[in-house]
């Protein structure tokens, strides 16, 4: 049966990555939910809530804000967590609860503002999507929102989208992301969302380039091009080393399962130094510019399974959760952490 | 954000003198955004941690679990997987945009229940379906698709309400859940000499004295959902005399048992003030009608106390709310042994506002925070700091201290917890000392 899930657990959702993507920004991030949501964030899809304090709230509806819509009383306390917070602005991120009541996103924007005198995001989510696509709007509206000025292009920076930890699995992708630029000539590497902050983020129009590391940071890279003409490459270099080389998968069948732009990078690694035949597949968004022939979208377990199975593959690199689903797979597992399908960071 | 911003706090007298219903908007949940802080997940989101609705929830032995929600609902549990004791057991049907508009998600849930009773090795005892904040707003009649499914799977099916959004309601759903898991127990003939516990969901320190002192007054068979190893043993808890309720959020259950199967109940309260232990039992046995002797748990409870105080009567304490005590109450203790209360996190309620009171009068400068509060992203520990924090949270507050967490799987209760406490203070200070 679709969306019946009898051996996995479900993927990060839209409303964490929408989440995620804001983190580091100083904002006030307020999660539209009764609670459960707002914990399900931060205690499990969030790793940096235990380490970075940022300011992330929950609404805590209850059942008669929800039947009688009292988005009044959300202003309200929206308000007095402002107040002298130095805040730079508030997201209001959706949840299943507004999706059913049918909140009024733009109206909650138009009149926050007005009201609590900050730039006001409101990021649609539903619960029912994946995080990417929370990720996506988020990381847009972000720099609709403050990207504003055409700035001087400062040779040698490097801007980088589409970053947080559902995607890399690593709280040191910033790091990792810098010196890796860094030995490639660009002096100045800024990756928004983990490691760059606001400012970062009003100057992107300065960027010489900017760098797709997920499918997520498109939609922006895309927007940026069009209204600064700022290029873009995509690519995201793994977070870790594989624990083995790229000769062993000499005339081989390998599928890569993970986010579409980290498949994609690792595959053209392996292409480089092997005559491999390499498929990427994924659970999540993937580019139609960026998609092959071959590539695979999944969409239910069942499919996932029998997919797998009858794809013949000698080798899989993924997130070993998945490995679960396959207990009649005689290949080889090469795990391949994504935080977010099993929450866990890379070693 | 803000440098000068500082976490809300009023003191035990200041709070006192206000009275319960005019407490500072910091102190009403309903007035301010919640802060989800590291310290308090497991009460802003029961599921994440501790035992939420769906933990709670496959407390019959041999139960399997559909949730049936929207994904973001069962991220969480992708934590419980295999090393949480509860792979095979969990199962999730998603919902998408469609479901949530027409409903039609509704008639597939027979066919899903029978599909995972055809998955599992083992025939499960029961299916518990899951369901949350989106049926809840659409008005989902469970009780009648669970017909269907048990229908459909031959399987006895149980609705289980994980509604977030009816927390403060006349049926929050840790209320609810206590009632559903014991929904599928018959009526049998009563037995005198059976009794059940119920209240928490994960057992009684095996130290405890009740076991010993109710055997000792004639009971065999002392059950608890959580010691049942089969549904066998777990329909058996109809065979009750009495129910022995530990948790007030069970009295749901314990007036369902009382009109469906005739189990009288008698309610107690986990307490740390020896004197208040002692009454609530002298009490409970007179309304039992047995013998009840514990004098002798008294005096040990007391004498570890005083060998406590001996050693470390100067300790000044942080009492957190995510422990297995109420705030209140334990540093309401804490002061009548002696000891000195700095900080209290805890949210207030009309019940523990007495215990408030009270510390009022005997340390009236003990500052005491909500949890909830936004304003707790900016917290810094006082100075001179606590010797001790009791509860994940009042730890999480105060990194430098000696940690005494208090909220293991074990439930701590009466004298033996009072013991076990301090018995884990010293060992806390001592560790701290080494």
């Amino acid at each position: 049966m679709k969306g019946l899930l009898k051996v996995l657990s479900p993927f990060a959702p839209d409303q964490s990555g929408a989440v995620e993507a804001l983190y580091e920004f100083g904002g006030i991030i307020v999660v539209c939910d009764a609670g459960g949501c707002t914990g399900n964030i931060c205690g499990f899809d969030e790793p940096r809530w235990f380490k970075k304090k940022s300011a992330i709230f929950s609404v805590g509806l209850r059942d008669m804000d929800a039947i009688l819509g009292r988005d009044d009383r959300l202003i309200s306390k929206l308000k007095a967590a402002a107040e002298g917070s130095g805040a730079n602005f508030v997201a209001v991120i959706g949840t299943p609860v507004p999706a059913v009541i049918g909140t009024d996103f733009r109206a909650l924007k138009r009149i926050g503002e007005k009201k609590v005198g900050l730039p006001f995001l409101t990021i649609g989510t539903k619960g029912t999507g994946l995080y990417d696509v929370g990720e996506e709007d988020a990381l847009l509206q972000l720099l609709k929102t403050f990207a504003l000025e055409a700035l001087p292009v400062e040779k040698g920076t490097l801007g980088v989208l589409g970053a947080t930890p559902l995607d890399i699995s690593s709280l040191s992708a910033a790091e990792k992301f810098t010196e890796a630029y860094r030995q490639k000539g660009w002096k100045d590497v800024r990756c928004y969302g983990m490691g760059s902050g606001i400012n970062a983020v009003r100057r992107a129009s300065a960027a010489q380039q900017n760098l797709v590391v997920s499918p997520a940071g498109l939609k922006t890279a895309r927007y940026l091009q069009k209204k600064f003409g700022t290029p873009f490459t995509v690519c995201c270099p793994l977070p870790h080393k594989l624990p083995c080389g790229f000769q062993s998968f000499y005339g081989k069948r390998l599928l890569i399962i993970h986010q579409q732009v980290l498949a994609d990078t690792l595959r053209d690694s392996i292409l480089q130094s092997t005559d491999a035949d390499v498929t990427v597949a994924s659970w999540f968004m993937m580019d139609r510019a960026l998609r092959e022939s071959q590539d695979l979208h999944f969409e239910s377990e069942q499919q996932f399974q029998t997919t797998v199975m009858r794809g013949g593959y000698d080798v899989i690199l993924g997130d070993k959760m998945m490995k679960r689903a396959l207990p009649d797979y005689k290949g080889k597992w090469i795990d391949l952490p994504h935080f977010a399908v099993s929450g866990r960071l890379v070693p | 954000m803000g440098a000068m911003a500082e976490a809300f706090y009023r003191t035990a007298a200041q709070l006192a003198g206000s009275g319960c219903d005019e407490l500072p908007r910091e102190f009403q949940p309903d007035k301010h955004l919640i802060y989800s802080s590291p310290a308090t997940l497991a009460f802003n989101s029961p599921g994440a941690q501790g035992f939420g609705v769906k933990r709670a929830g496959l407390a019959i032995p041999g139960s399997v679990m559909l949730l049936i929600s929207p994904g973001c609902c069962g991220r969480n549990t992708a934590a419980s997987g295999p090393s949480g004791g509860y792979s095979g057991r969990m199962f999730y049907m998603l919902l998408d945009e469609t479901d949530i508009v027409t409903g039609r998600h509704l008639s597939k849930i027979p066919g899903a229940v029978k599909e995972i009773c055809g998955y599992c090795s083992e025939k499960p005892t029961a299916v518990m379906l899951c369901i949350t904040c989106v049926d809840a707003l659409l008005g989902t009649d469970m009780e009648r698709v669970c017909r269907s499914a048990q229908e459909a799977a031959h399987v006895p099916v149980v609705p289980c309400y994980m509604y977030a959004l009816t927390r403060e309601g006349r049926h929050p759903p840790m209320a609810a859940v206590r009632k559903a898991v014991y929904s599928l127990l018959k009526p049998m003939a009563k037995r005198a000499d059976c009794m059940n516990i119920i209240g928490s969901f994960s057992p009684l320190s095996g130290g405890c004295e009740l076991y010993r002192l109710f055997h000792k007054a004639g009971v065999r068979h002392i059950r608890e959902i959580s010691r049942c190893t089969s549904f066998g043993e777990y329909l058996n808890m109809a065979q009750a005399n009495f129910n022995l309720v530990l948790n007030p959020e069970s009295r749901l259950a314990s007036g369902w048992m009382e009109k469906a199967l005739r189990i009288p109940s008698i309610e107690i309260s986990r307490m740390y003030q020896i004197d208040k232990i002692h009454n609530q039992y002298r009490l409970m046995a007179k309304a039992l009608d047995i013998p009840w002797e514990d004098q002798q748990d008294y005096n040990a409870a007391q004498e570890e106390i005083a060998r406590f105080r001996e050693k470390y009567g100067g300790t000044v304490f942080a009492i957190g709310e995510i422990a297995d005590a109420d705030p209140f109450e334990l540093s309401l203790a804490l002061l009548r042994y002696g000891f000195r209360v700095s900080e209290i996190y805890g949210t207030i309620n009309k019940i523990n506002f007495r215990f408030l009171q009270k510390i009022a009068v005997l340390s009236p400068d003990t500052r005491v925070y909500s949890n909830l509060s936004p304003t707790m992203l900016y917290y810094r520990p006082s100075t001179p700091q606590a010797g001790i924090t009791v509860g994940k949270d009042a730890a999480y507050y105060n990194p430098g201290c000696a940690h005494v967490m208090w909220c293991g799987e074990e439930q701590p209760f009466g004298y033996d917890g009072v013991r076990s406490l301090f018995k884990a203070f010293a060992k806390a200070l001592e560790g701290v000392a080494k």
